[in-house]
């Protein structure tokens, strides 16, 4: 047989397995697992509820705060100017250009943290950059922030110091003193999306 | 794992390496295959010799396959390989452009530096024109810029214009590869030319 028509039908061969098999859309994790073990273990993808409440005080362009949870949860309450993606779409791809850019900061937050660590150590993996998780999520939040609770007297002063940002913070909010969620106000519109195109390589051509 | 730029694997200085070695390999395959001769290429519109389809498809189709396989395997993300943007006018203007050169000329711009290279006159000659071209097409950009970047359509795939998996249309693509392949084989007996 000439080697042209072996040739032919090697390539039809393999273009029939191609044609057959489920096509591969799975992304392939960056980091081995000591990377990500390292990530993980210094503390530097977190932002402290305090530091949250300052970014939304001073309206920082920089950040925007992603919120995890159902979008039934996020319509009764949630932080303001957040964006609502729940846990189960991070991977759809018209979330992509908000959750894979690197023009701004995301800050992660669901009810606690896990929720939040979760898709921050998917994204982390996949190589996404620029996001960070609000620490202890909203529970943490109201807590701290919504209702602070007096140091003792005797406290060191950095303690009162904490405890005056808060209750600045939480007047500034205008949420009340509540840790009754649902009563709080409703999200406003959310910010601009800047678009990003994916990543190219250089062009070439015949 | 790839592609290695974006996964910062190699930086872009590597891959311009990277690029110089394979184009050597390129220009290589190009004169091996008789490429470097413009009545061989022009041969193609005339009918008398196919080697140019017969070539870039073969290629066409080896490396669609190999992207493919290699997805398949995890070992390349086909999401962040880069994807020419499609600019409808221009891709018909440049397409009808480049036709006339490449008939007029007798080769497309990799042929002609692989035929400068082995010391052919005619090919040296349509570098200088290459040249003037994109001289011309850069000191008039402001020119023809509306009608450059008219009709963008994204950065559309065959294969999602269709509604067709990337694997289905591969087999399409090879199955009409193949059709052309003997098309081309009984073009080269009907219009045979001696002597070229």
């Amino acid at each position: 047989m000439k080697t042209r028509v072996i040739l032919s039908m090697v390539f039809v061969a393999l273009g029939a397995i191609i044609a057959a098999v489920p096509q591969n859309t799975t992304l392939p994790y960056k980091l081995t697992a000591l990377q990500m073990l390292e990530a993980s273990i210094d503390r530097v993808h977190y932002y402290s509820p305090e530091e949250v409440a300052d970014i939304i005080v001073q309206k920082d362009p920089e950040y925007q705060l992603i919120d995890l949870r159902s979008q039934d949860e996020f319509e009764k309450f949630s932080l303001p100017n957040a964006i609502n993606i729940p846990l189960n779409a991070i991977l759809n791809e018209e979330y992509v250009d908000i959750l894979n850019q690197d023009i701004k900061r995301n800050i992660l937050f669901s009810n606690g943290s896990l929720d939040a660590t979760k898709a921050w150590m998917i994204m982390t993996q996949l190589g996404w950059e620029n996001n960070y998780v609000m620490e202890g999520g909203l529970n943490y939040w109201a807590e701290v922030i919504m209702n602070p609770i007096p140091p003792a007297q005797t406290s060191p002063d950095e303690e009162i110091a904490r405890y005056l940002f808060r209750k600045a913070a939480s007047s500034a909010l205008s949420t009340g003193a509540t840790t009754d969620t649902s009563a709080s106000t409703a999200p406003l519109a959310k910010p601009p999306i800047i678009k990003r195109p994916m990543k190219k390589r250089v062009e070439g051509g015949c | 794992m790839a592609p290695l730029v974006p996964y910062e694997i190699i930086t872009p200085n590597t891959n311009l390496l990277f690029a110089f070695i394979i184009g050597i390999g390129f220009g290589a395959v190009l004169e091996g295959s008789g490429f470097s001769s413009s009545r061989k290429l022009a041969g193609v519109f005339y009918g008398y010799d196919t080697v140019v389809l017969k070539v870039f498809f073969t290629g066409a189709i080896t490396a669609m396959l190999g992207l493919l396989f290699m997805s398949l395997f995890g070992w390349i993300n086909l999401n962040l390989v880069y994807i020419n943007p499609t600019y409808l006018t221009s891709a018909i203007l440049g397409g009808i452009i480049m036709g006339l050169g490449f008939i007029m000329g007798g080769f497309c711009p990799g042929t002609s530096f692989c035929a400068a290279s082995i010391g052919k006159i005619d090919a040296m000659v349509f570098i200088v024109g290459l040249f003037l071209g994109v001289v011309l097409f850069t000191e008039g950009y402001p020119l023809w810029k509306s009608v450059y970047m008219a009709n963008f359509l994204g950065y559309p795939k065959l294969s999602t214009a269709l509604g067709l998996s990337d694997g289905v249309l591969a087999l399409l693509v090879i199955l009409a590869a193949i059709g052309m392949f003997f098309v081309g084989e009984w073009a080269e007996k009907k219009f045979p030319q001696e002597e070229y």
